[in-house]
């Protein structure tokens, strides 16, 4: 599964990007329930979110959904940390 | 919602687009409006009470009841690295300085925001009614950001590669809380043009408050957003630029300040909210050019002039560059007359390409 987290906004307006590719990692079957669960939960467009909030476009295995702070649900904080911290 | 009469509740089913319910929310008609506001806080799942707030205006929190009419009404609050807001009260107004320096420059901030609107513009406060003033320092692990969720301001501590504690900059907290007094006056919706415009203000205002702190002249200031908030090892200077738009920073992880100051410049692009921290960087100089023409201290008659286009009520919530710089124009020569208030407010949106006419 192929795990993609883009970061755009934010008080800086800046780009950031990182994937996880779980083939063979100890870890796969974790990732893959926390990537559809933060998918089941977002949404097919980008929220405005709040001024300065970050928007996350979130895209597993080509399926794109969007969310936005401050209101993550909490696989998608999960995710999105993880992958920001772990990615490439 | 309390203005709706007792058993009759118009709830509109989901089909109605999103965009379509935040425009019936911001209605005049308050059936219309309730309605709308209902079925958003209903549609749970994608879109939140909070979400609301930034779209139709926060709901009033009351200031204490022995509140003085010149005196902020200050509450920190420290978030101790999680995501749930405003987590635990750790100052509130006349406490003195703890030892956590984050609470302290978040609490002065707060302090410095709510004296410039009072000294310069007679503002009390951010809803121009005494609305108390609420922070929450500490959010999230390493957080990079800071932003305004319509209610409170929110700082993290930064990444600590790219980003430091973003209660650093005085303009920082000044930004953030300018979010506030957007949201309470011309509310220009957060995406495009009148997105642009409300990152806009906020960094004008932000500028100002950081002017107004260190009794700096236009002349003397840098018109930096962001000063000391760049970790060590970034290239750069500061996040923006309102002398020079696109020169704040050219770094190898960051990239180089992609803001534009002309409208030859303007960048179109989906991400961002459609460039709402890129393209702010031409009304941003429009500003600095005004203050620059003018000299003196940038809050006197330049920002006499931005507060009153932004608080006259003659905008609309998705004004565009063109709706505000001609508001603009008026409102000079509105207070000022047809002088050289005027003239500098026609000639800083002529040469930032943007017509006034």
């Amino acid at each position: 599964m192929r795990i993609q987290v883009r970061r755009t906004g934010g008080f800086g307006g800046l780009d950031h990007h990182r994937e996880v590719n779980t083939a063979g990692r100890p870890d796969a079957a974790e990732w893959h329930t926390l990537a559809e669960d933060a998918v089941a939960q977002g949404r097919r467009s980008p929220p405005i979110g709040v001024p300065d909030g970050f928007t996350y476009q979130i895209t597993v295995d080509g399926r794109t959904v969007y969310c936005a702070d401050p209101r993550l649900t909490e696989p998608q904080r999960r995710l999105i940390s993880r992958v920001l911290k772990e990615g490439a | 919602m309390t203005a709706n009469r007792p058993g009759f509740e118009p709830v509109f089913c989901t089909i109605v687009p999103p965009h379509l319910l935040d425009r019936l929310a911001r209605s005049g008609d308050p059936q219309l409006s309730a309605a709308a506001r209902r079925t958003l806080v209903a549609d749970a799942a994608q879109r939140t009470a909070r979400r609301l707030t930034t779209v139709v205006g926060a709901p009033s929190v009351a200031p204490p009841k022995d509140a003085a009419p010149d005196k902020p009404h200050r509450t920190i609050h420290d978030a101790k690295h999680k995501q749930e807001l405003p987590g635990k009260k750790v100052r509130g107004e006349g406490d003195k300085p703890g030892k956590d320096a984050t609470v302290n420059r978040a609490y002065a901030g707060l302090g410095a925001t709510f004296e410039l609107f009072l000294k310069a513009f007679a503002r009390n406060s951010i809803d121009g009614a005494g609305l108390p003033l609420v922070a929450t320092v500490h959010f999230g692990d390493d957080y990079g950001n800071a932003f305004w969720n319509g209610e409170q301001m929110v700082f993290g501590d930064g990444d600590g590669e790219i980003f430091l504690d973003f209660t650093i900059p005085v303009d920082v907290i000044g930004h953030e809380l300018a979010h506030g007094v957007t949201q309470y006056t011309a509310n220009f919706s957060y995406f495009g043009q009148p997105g642009a415009l409300n990152e806009s203000m906020s960094d004008v205002f932000g500028s100002l408050i950081k002017q107004y702190t260190l009794g700096q002249s236009a002349e003397q200031a840098d018109w930096l957003i962001g000063a000391g908030l760049l970790a060590p090892r970034v290239t750069g200077k500061a996040l923006r630029s309102m002398k020079e738009p696109g020169s704040a920073y050219d770094d190898d992880v960051l990239g180089k300040d992609p803001q534009p100051a002309t409208m030859d410049g303007y960048v179109r692009t989906g991400r961002d909210n459609g460039g709402v921290h890129i393209n702010s960087g031409i009304p941003n100089h429009a500003f600095y050019l005004v203050a620059e023409a003018l000299g003196g201290n940038a809050w006197e008659r330049a920002g006499q002039i931005w507060y009153d286009t932004l608080t006259a009520g003659g905008l609309a919530v998705d004004a565009s560059f063109e709706d505000f710089a001609k508001a603009s124009v008026a409102a000079a020569a509105s207070r000022y007359g047809e002088g050289e208030e005027h003239q500098a407010v026609v000639k800083a949106w002529s040469q930032v390409g943007v017509a006034s006419a």
